[in-house]
């Protein structure tokens, strides 16, 4: 299978082969290069057909693995000292591999039966050769690295391990062409090509990509007008100074960092627990870019916030503990049982989500091996793990089905009144059902010798069963046979017979008589015969009798502990727990609704009367406390301080395995080997600093290339979550840390990053592309012209609302209610359906493990790791939203509504205006030639068709039909017409594609 | 990556002329269009499998909840024998550590079935029909006593990470035989326990997500159109290919407006395609014209069997159509709030779900079998786990994930063999273990796929759906 053929990424390459050798120590480094190939096509078969079955990934007898080089080097220390090693790269003689395959040492191998001659030669010729075992990987020339290697010079030399250089724009020979500095890096590398630019786009597509860029929204008709009337040098910049300022771009610019933090309102995977307050954070990320906050205060609050100073007077810092959502917000399972494994799951998670986000490096790689590829060893990463492992994730991780950690926004001392407040109404509420308890039990007790009696009796009124279903009497199908009630009458005189109760002996008859549900605990009530049954329902009162007497003792010891705790101040000691199936009869008889049991109406009825004054006093205690209860504190879902422990690396990353220990710190490829030792606290304040840091050679160039990436749908490194080994290196490495560079001396300013970018020419070059450009640079790697872009889901959904003019503008907050996993909310309610809110999409609820599905459709992605680019794809399923979803249908008839309004506009002029509105274009005549033609036609032919909802619309207006309604001049068919061109133009490349 | 110029010639001419019809030009435009196929080259079209496939399709059912296997497909006589007396070894990790009771001796019945003599309990009698059929795996494995983890691993291979779904792999790898329809397609998904998650695309292109139909509470009643957005309500079927010719005409026009872009003549072809979907789908879904026979087959006429049997035939018509992958699932909703996951009450429980899936699975398997679609389908059925052979909570049983029952039949299994065995209280596999990743190397076998040649290159590296384990069972080949 060719893994990569719809990847999009690169792939000139199938599969290069690298050269790596066994016990390189002791081998001569020269390879024949045709060693890969005799490997290949000798050695591997040979080892995988003949030795595997006992020395491969299955088992290792012996040690020995024949499926990978390094299982040939066994740990001698482990067998006997005298045995040889298995293989001496270049010594076939002392090679015990050779010399057991040519059975000439004790261990004869294979067992079964001697290679043939040809094997055996085979064999020792790779010996000899230095046993070249060939790597395969599909990356490219990269080697992985050994197990243990230490960082090589050459590793450390790697280019974003590098300082950040500070280049000079480089000369170019079109001065002409050049606004910004950025242009001569770009028009530099395109001349020493000789390529040249695109020539610059027209103003009205300029206005669109830039509108779309910088808010997720089409430009409105009125700014199109006033852009296309200004004529003054200063239009364009006007323009995106007012769209900077706009609040709609900290919407669009939040969101795509929400992406890379993996933003979402659930925990996901298992059992989808709501994170109540992730929109919090949400909001947090998008008023951070509509202030323009700095980006290394950005990254220090998200990781340390709530270990930051408070800027104002108040006592907590809200706003850095929000932040500190980026880290909380993972997936997580929960309810996993492996505790151990969830928490450093947990842990690793965060630690993937910071490497991928701010570093651009896949430390989560080192978790149980050694970084394959890039200079992290698995030290590094448990350095980096015992941090997070010192952080509060969880309220109590050790939980059956773990507690989310919420922190309260306000000072300790009040939400501690809050909590205690609390928990008197959970003390009240257990001492009533303690007095409920106590008295239950007496009146259970009490009704426990008549028992029998009103089996007998129930059994007389419900009759025996018939023969058939007796035989598999827990068959649903006989249960379904509900028995009528038995008569008033029969029942009274059957009470009277036995001396019972006749309206008790009603509330048995409820309780035995067949209902839907199996209960084989009544089994042998039903099915004994008259004889039997006197011996039975006796069994059924002492089994009652045992488990009843074995609960209320237990029940009424644990509440004198109780009391005794309540009155002392102390923990109370958790109620003795039983369980229902020790005996079925016992608790459904017994339950509130139970024949034998207690309802809360019968209780003034059945309860001693001190009891039920006591339980009226206590009740008045309730309610006063209920309405003494403070406001409840506001929360974040956010981490906290933890007690510091000391970490060891997991061996293979196994939780039970514990290797050196790893003292808190930062990837020594990137922070040296000389850090200083952090001894309090978690560390994260000291990540978050260093992470931030205007030296770390990574924060400033990931950030920097993702803001280009954003606006040119591709970033000067194409791979924005990996700039290590397996990433692809700058396609303009001057330019990136030039703009790295200027970003560091702007204060971190991503406002100040768009204007360098939006301001130069390299942005205002149009789509097109020669056939030269094309051929010898199909990538656009150079920038010879803009690309094309498919918008995302956001924009869609967004520009859809914006068509209809429904669109609401309001921020912030949640759209989700509740907290935990609620069933209603995932397995009971349909997948969100977005046409139902018009809010924009960036504040639609999040659950993981339900994302709306055309936000899927359009690649919004599953919002589980870091998103450093969405996938754009190009599928039937999105075709068949366009043409068939009630939203877009719903939206082109809003847009038909306006367009049509005005009685008097000709027909012309409402074509412009629905491209203006839908496509920011002028239509040229022949375009609005053929949109008459098609509204005439599909008129012709529609006024033959009912448009019953066009028609019913229409009748429901009837009532208050005004002039300016369109309804009220223009027949369904003329509706339709015009509802269907516009839809039409929704669906469109023109659409669609951001120019 | 677009493909280098020289790569043009190498195009099949059919293509060629196909695209040149449909671009309406020859020379740079031709050319053009001829890029765009590259490009844009469809993802769903049937591959070669890397050997010989003994089975085209895949017919899932899930059971959701974890059946338990000691009181269907697994007889323990030892915990009859030994009712009540506490278990002799030490339990592994379970999903509750509270309300454990000594060894629960299976309350129902098991009996020899057919000439096979395979026992299988009370709770199956229609399936128990088919046993002769039916190749058992008893020596199930996975990793994780929870739901969420464990549906993850049955559905994705890991129970740790969110990856493609085995749907997706299997699509990834062999395409789909019908265009009209997707590839993957999941019945009444659950939303819980990982949700879309479990049939989802992952990393792998969005081409290769399981599209659901319904999901677990929406009654079949109640399901509007079978996949979102396929029909519509308000056109015409003229009306629309109306729409759809000038949609094509504006979009031609900015196609050649738009050199040197293959986006914008795929997107052309994506429309094309969801207009032939739009026409041939929705029949697969339309069970109207099945027989009462048919309907009766399935248990569309019962109360209790009415769900599990409307996706039965819906299952049924779409591998009849050629959809590659199909997954039922029983799973919780109304009425059936807790699936197969008796924590306790487990006659109740168990009677009541066996009845739901009982008939519905016979009918299924007797239809596949009578339109021959059994020779070239492999049916499977299995829970996230099986279930512990202690009581939990006196009449019930916690999740056991050490050793349980699956089954597979039709093409490429053997027929009334059971493979692999647990120990005799039935808690462990110890004989012929079949780890869920086993299990998926095993499927891709059968459909002619090697699990460690189907790789797909994402972040840094090649992924697979069993990871860096699995083996194919090769002993239960047919």
């Amino acid at each position: 299978m060719r893994a990569r053929e719809w990847t999009g990424r690169r792939r000139t390459t199938y599969l290069i082969l690298a050269i790596s050798t066994i016990g390189s120590a002791n081998l001569a480094p020269a390879q024949r290069p045709d060693s890969t190939e005799f490997f290949e096509s000798k050695i591997r078969p040979l080892f995988a057909a003949k030795c595997q079955e006992c020395h491969g990934p299955k088992q290792q007898l012996g040690q020995l693995d024949l499926s990978r080089p390094e299982g040939l080097q066994r740990n001698t220390s482990a067998i006997t000292p005298a045995t040889q090693p298995v293989l001496v790269p270049g010594d076939p003689n002392a090679s015990l591999l050779i010399r057991a395959v040519r059975y000439q040492s004790d261990i004869k191998m294979p067992p079964a039966g001697r290679l043939s001659e040809s094997e055996i030669a085979d064999l020792t010729r790779w010996v000899e050769l230095g046993a070249p075992w060939p790597e395969e990987t599909k990356a490219g020339k990269i080697k992985t690295r050994a197990p243990g290697q230490p960082i090589t010079d050459e590793e450390r030399a790697f280019w974003a391990f590098q300082p950040v250089t500070h280049p000079a724009p480089p000369k170019v020979r079109n001065e002409s062409w050049l606004r910004t500095p950025v242009d001569r890096f770009i028009l530099a590398r395109l001349e020493s090509q000789g390529d040249t630019p695109a020539p610059p786009v027209d103003k009205l597509t300029l206005l669109r990509r830039v509108t779309y860029d910088l808010t997720g929204l089409p430009p409105t008709e009125r700014e199109i007008g006033e852009f296309l009337e200004d004529s003054s040098s200063g239009a364009y910049r006007k323009v995106v100074e007012r769209l900077l300022a706009s609040s709609r771009y900290g919407e669009r610019w939040g969101r795509h960092w929400l992406d890379v933090a993996r933003y979402a309102d659930s925990t996901g995977v298992d059992e989808d627990h709501k994170y109540p307050y992730a929109w919090k954070y949400r909001d947090y990320v998008i008023d951070a870019f509509n202030e323009d906050l700095p980006y290394d205060r950005f990254l220090q609050e998200q990781v340390a916030g709530d270990l930051m100073p408070t800027q104002g007077a108040g006592e907590v810092n809200a706003r850095g503990i929000i932040a500190t959502g980026f880290l909380a917000l993972g997936p997580k399972l929960i309810a996993e049982q492996d505790k151990k494994k969830m928490f450093y799951d947990i842990v690793d998670e965060q630690i993937e989500v910071v490497g991928k986000s701010i570093l651009g490096l896949t430390l989560q790689c080192a978790r149980c091996h050694d970084h394959k590829f890039d200079p992290i060893p698995t030290r590094d990463y448990y350095s980096l793990a015992s941090i997070f492992a010192s952080t509060k994730n969880l309220e109590d991780w050790q939980a059956h089905v773990s507690k989310l950690y919420f922190a309260p926004l306000v000072p300790s001392e009040i939400a501690e009144r809050y909590y205690s407040h609390q928990k008197k109404i959970e003390l009240k509420k257990q001492e009533i059902a303690n007095v409920v308890d106590e008295q239950t039990a007496f009146h259970v007790m009490r009704l426990l010798p008549q028992l029998p009696a009103y089996l007998v009796a129930a059994r007389e009124l419900l009759g025996t069963p018939a023969e058939e279903e007796t035989e598999m009497a827990r068959s649903v199908a006989t249960a379904e046979t509900t028995a009528a009630p038995p008569a008033k009458q029969v029942l009274a005189s059957v009470s009277m017979k036995y001396s019972l109760d006749a309206a008790l002996l009603t509330e048995w008859v409820d309780y035995l008589k067949p209902i839907k549900e199996v209960r084989p605990h009544l089994d042998r009530w039903r099915q004994a015969d008259s004889a039997a049954l006197q011996a039975v329902v006796r069994a059924y009162q002492t089994d009652f009798e045992k488990t009843a007497t074995k609960r209320y003792d237990d029940l009424s010891g644990w509440r004198a502990k109780f009391a005794e705790a309540v009155a002392k101040g102390e923990e109370t000691p958790e109620r003795p727990r039983f369980f229902d199936g020790e005996n079925r009869f016992f608790t459904e008889t017994t339950a509130a609704k139970g024949p034998l049991g207690v309802s809360k109406e019968e209780r003034e009825r059945l309860f001693s009367l001190g009891a039920v004054e006591q339980l009226a006093r206590l009740d008045n205690e309730l309610n006063e406390l209920n309405s003494t209860l403070p406001p409840k504190p506001a929360m974040a879902n956010a981490v906290a301080e933890d007690k510091p422990i000391e970490q060891h690396v997991f061996i293979s990353g196994n939780v039970r395995r514990l290797g050196d220990l790893a003292p808190k710190g930062f990837p020594v490829v990137l922070a040296g080997d000389d850090q200083p030792a952090i001894t309090q606290g978690s560390g994260r304040l000291e990540l978050a600093r260093w992470l931030s840091s205007p030296n770390n050679p990574l924060t400033a160039r990931v950030m920097v290339n993702r803001i280009w990436q954003w606006h040119f749908g591709a970033g000067l490194v194409r791979t924005p979550n990996n700039f290590g080994k397996l990433g692809e290196r700058p396609t303009h490495a001057a330019l990136l840390d030039y703009l790295a560079t200027e970003f560091v001396r702007s204060g971190w300013s991503i406002k100040a990053m768009h204007r360098l970018i939006l301001f130069s020419n390299a942005y205002s070059m149009s789509t097109e592309v020669d056939a030269d450009n094309y051929r010898s640079d199909p990538e656009n790697r150079l920038w010879s012209h803009f690309n094309r872009r498919r918008m995302d889901a956001e924009e869609i959904r967004d520009s859809l609302l914006a068509i209809e003019g429904t669109i609401d503008f309001g921020m912030g907050g949640t759209l989700q209610t509740g907290t935990g996993m609620g069933m209603t909310t995932t397995s009971q309610i349909p997948p969100f359906d977005v046409s139902t809110s018009f809010r924009r999409t960036v504040y639609l609820p999040l659950r993981r493990s339900n994302i709306a599905k055309m936000l899927t459709l359009f690649d919004f992605g599953d919002a589980v790791t870091s998103t450093g680019r969405r996938a754009r794809t190009n599928v039937a399923p999105q075709a068949l939203f366009m043409m068939n979803s009630k939203f877009v249908s719903r939206v082109a008839k809003g847009l038909t509504r306006r367009v049509l309004a005005e009685r008097g506009t000709p027909d012309e002029q409402r074509v412009r205006s629905a491209w203006l509105t839908i496509l920011a274009k002028e239509p040229s005549q022949i375009e609005i030639g053929e949109a008459l033609v098609y509204i005439r036609e599909f008129q012709e032919g529609a006024a033959e068709k009912d448009f019953t909802e066009i028609e019913g619309s229409r009748q429901q207006e009837g009532h208050h039909l005004s002039a300016d309604q369109p309804a009220y001049y223009y027949g369904p068919s003329t509706l339709a017409a015009w509802q269907s061109y516009c839809k039409i133009l929704v669906a469109s490349n023109d659409f669609i594609y951001i120019q | 990556m677009r493909p280098p110029f020289e790569q043009v010639a190498r195009v099949p001419v059919s293509r060629r002329a196909l695209l040149r019809q449909t671009a309406c030009g020859f020379g740079l435009l031709g050319l053009r269009a001829l890029l765009a196929a590259e490009e844009t080259r469809d993802p769903l079209a049937p591959k070669k499998p890397h050997f010989r496939a003994r089975a085209q399709r895949v017919i899932f059912l899930f059971m959701h909840g974890g059946p338990s296997h000691l009181d269907t497909f697994d007889p323990k006589p030892r915990l009859i024998r030994d009712h009540g007396k506490p278990l002799p070894f030490k339990r592994p990790l379970t999903f509750a550590e509270e309300q454990v009771g000594g060894l629960l001796g299976s309350p129902f019945e098991f009996q020899k079935r057919g000439q096979s003599g395979i026992e299988i309990s009370e709770l199956f009698p229609n399936l128990a029909q088919h046993a002769d059929d039916l190749c058992f795996i008893r020596s199930m494995v996975g990793d994780s006593v929870a739901h969420g983890g464990a549906l993850m691993q049955l559905h994705t291979g890991t129970n740790t990470f969110t990856r493609p779904s085995w749907g997706s792999w299997v699509v990834y790898g062999l395409g789909t035989e019908n265009r009209n329809l997707p590839g993957f397609i999941t019945l009444k998904p659950t939303l819980f326990h990982g949700g879309s998650k479990n049939y989802s695309a992952n990393f792998l292109p969005a081409a290769y997500e399981g599209t659901a139909v319904g999901y677990a509470a929406l009654s079949p009643d109640d399901l509007e159109q079978p996949i979102q957005y396929l029909q519509n309500t308000e056109l015409t079927s003229e009306q629309q290919r109306f729409e759809l010719q000038m949609l094509h005409k504006i979009n031609r026009r900015a196609a050649e407006r738009a050199r040197f872009d293959p986006q914008l003549e795929g997107r052309i072809q994506a429309f094309e395609l969801a207009a032939r979907m739009q026409t041939e789908a929705p029949e697969a879904f339309d069970i109207s014209k099945e027989s009462e026979a048919t309907k009766k087959l399935y248990g569309l006429d019962g109360e209790e069997t009415r769900d599990f049997g409307w996706q039965c035939l819906v299952a049924r018509r779409l591998s009849e159509r050629g959809v590659r992958f199909v997954q039922a699932s029983h799973t919780y909703r109304v009425g059936n709030p807790v699936g197969w996951d008796a924590h306790s009450n487990l006659v109740p429980n168990h009677v009541g779900r066996a009845k739901q899936v009982d008939l519905p699975i016979a009918g299924l398997l007797k239809d596949l079998k009578s339109r021959g679609l059994l020779s070239d389908t492999l049916v499977v059925w299995s829970g996230e786990f099986g279930r512990t052979p202690v009581a939990q909570s006196g009449d019930g049983r916690d999740h056991n994930p050490y050793g349980y029952t699956s089954w597979m039949t039709g093409a490429g299994v053997k027929a009334g063999f059971v493979y692999g065995a647990t120990d005799e209280f039935g808690y462990h596999a110890v004989e012929d273990r079949m780890h869920i990743h086993d299990l998926h190397a095993t499927v891709l076998h059968i459909l002619g796929l090697d699990h460690k040649q189907l790789t797909y290159f994402h972040g840094g590296r090649d992924f697979r759906l069993t990871d860096v384990a699995g083996e194919a069972a090769t002993k239960l080949l047919a």
